[in-house]
């Protein structure tokens, strides 16, 4: 089958910031929270 | 449900592909609180005893078969249920994995109020565990698919969710139970409903988002290799003639030799810091290594995996399994010298591979056995995680007990416990050294491949 390009128009821009955000706002808080913790392992 | 049916996932033109890691994040974030679950252990045996344990409140050794129970199903669902996966598309899996995750934390929360264990364990350990499999072999192909250019990388991404979900499953548990306690009250059974229902939207929202490619999809200027590379197949296996191919079992040996290494000192690790560096080590900083080796763990999960894109994925297994022996036999070394440093390096990396290990191997499979099949041969391999699993913590804790028994001092009973790890490894590098391409005899033939698809 003959390639179909996927264009990337505007919206998609705006769904791609919303489902990254979802995803990466809630594991960037736990990772801040973990990176926290560890630090006092070198205090 | 039509909106299930893998027809309706089918994308129009002009969809972006780099929506499906964030669809296939949000099973996996989800899902990775399984590595959280021991947050609720000391709360479980103070249900009745409130400020602490009552005689007829539950023992740590009844909780801790929750958890097994889960990866143990975790592993069967996976086997079982791979091919229903792959033919039924990924948003009736996602749908399906949400419906039995989020229904595991109700039932458990019904055997919690009631005190019944027995509930506890079908509803988290059984049912959720289904949940577990289903949802963690769910996103696989399809991802492959999108990514034909960056398979490791973008499977890499999927199952760093899987390690990441604890980093946001366990302080959101804390904080549940915190505003649901009382003075009378311990809070667990209403903090698994809270997750239950957050689980299943979070878990619906990637259900609802993803996609699955148009037959014959490329990504725009991807042009496969001329000439393909030897270890990697355009041929499509069939689900159960990949159980009949050497490769299968090879690579099923490596997983579980890998994981065996990696699982067998990550539940001792806290212990091991302590006792390896006495008065150096605190309770509180050894809880922070554990948090440390965990990001290392999911880190490794897409760097690797990301990595394997431009080595092979032959060659990063070669890595992990050369540079994992050398470590695990110098770890040793950095106790007797008393570099703290030099141990959380060592170890980082090691959790690095480890973590490198379960994210690689989708797109190993897809390598060897094609895509048409392999979230469901990845779903048969991870019976190896389940093996892994008991071999693992029981290999070190006995070899610690015995050298314990036998006048060896703590701070040097882990010395024979890395040793037998990196023999692990050298067996996994001599496993690895001997797979090679399928047999053209177990490639499914153009018309079964077309009926397949």
């Amino acid at each position: 089958m003959a390639q179909q390009p996927m264009q990337e128009p505007q919206s998609n821009t705006l769904k791609l910031i919303l489902a990254w955000g979802f995803v990466g706002i809630p594991l960037a808080w736990g990772i801040v929270r973990t990176v926290t913790n560890a630090l006092k392992l070198f205090r | 449900m039509s909106f299930l049916d893998r027809d309706r996932t089918i994308a129009k033109p002009g969809f972006s592909r780099w929506l499906i890691p964030p669809a296939a994040l949000c099973v996996h974030l989800c899902i990775g609180q399984a590595y959280a679950f021991s947050v609720f252990n000391l709360p479980m045996t103070k249900l009745l005893g409130i400020a602490q344990s009552a005689p007829d409140d539950w023992a740590l050794t009844d909780l801790g078969w929750i958890f097994s129970l889960a990866i143990f199903f975790l592993g069967a669902s996976a086997a079982l249920l791979g091919r229903w996966v792959e033919e039924g598309g990924p948003r009736r899996a996602m749908f399906t994995a949400a419906l039995c995750w989020s229904g595991g934390f109700l039932i458990a929360a019904v055997g919690v109020y009631l005190h019944n264990i027995w509930i506890v364990y079908f509803g988290y350990g059984i049912v959720g565990g289904f949940g577990l499999g289903l949802g963690y072999i769910s996103p696989v192909s399809t991802l492959i698919k999108w990514f034909p250019d960056r398979p490791g990388m973008a499977t890499g991404m999927a199952i760093m969710g899987f390690g990441g979900g604890a980093f946001i499953a366990s302080p959101l548990s804390v904080w549940l139970m915190q505003q649901f306690s009382t003075p009378t009250h311990v809070g667990v059974a209403e903090t698994f409903l809270a997750l239950g229902a957050i689980y299943f939207c979070f878990m619906m929202v990637g259900a609802a988002i993803v996609r699955v490619p148009p037959a014959g999809w490329k990504p725009e200027g991807y042009v496969a290799p001329a000439q393909p590379k030897k270890l990697v197949t355009t041929r499509d296996v069939y689900v159960y003639d990949a159980l009949k191919t050497p490769q299968f079992w090879l690579i099923w040996a490596i997983l579980c030799l890998n994981v065996t290494a990696g699982i067998g000192v990550l539940g001792q690790a806290s212990a091991m810091s302590q006792e390896m560096f006495p008065g150096r080590v605190t309770v509180v900083a050894a809880s922070g290594f554990v948090g440390l080796m965990s990001l290392f763990n999911m880190g490794g999960r897409f760097f690797w995996a990301s990595m394997s894109d431009l080595l092979g994925r032959r060659n990063t297994y070669f890595i992990f399994f050369a540079l994992g022996t050398l470590l695990y036999a110098a770890v040793p070394s950095t106790g007797a010298i008393g570099s703290v440093v030099l141990f959380v390096i060592a170890y980082g990396v090691i959790f690095s591979m480890y973590g490198g290990g379960f994210a690689t191997v989708p797109a190993y499979l897809k390598d060897m056995f094609g895509t048409r099949y392999v979230g469901a041969i990845h779903g048969l391999l991870l019976t190896a995680w389940s093996m892994a699993g008991i071999f693992g913590p029981t290999l070190v804790n006995y070899i610690r007990a015995y050298n314990v028994a036998h006048g060896v001092e703590k701070a040097q009973a882990y010395n024979v416990t890395m040793y037998v790890m990196a023999v692990l490894l050298v067996v996994g590098f001599i496993c690895n050294y001997f797979v090679s391409a399928v047999h053209g005899r177990y490639h499914m033939k153009l018309r079964q491949a077309e009926e397949a698809a």
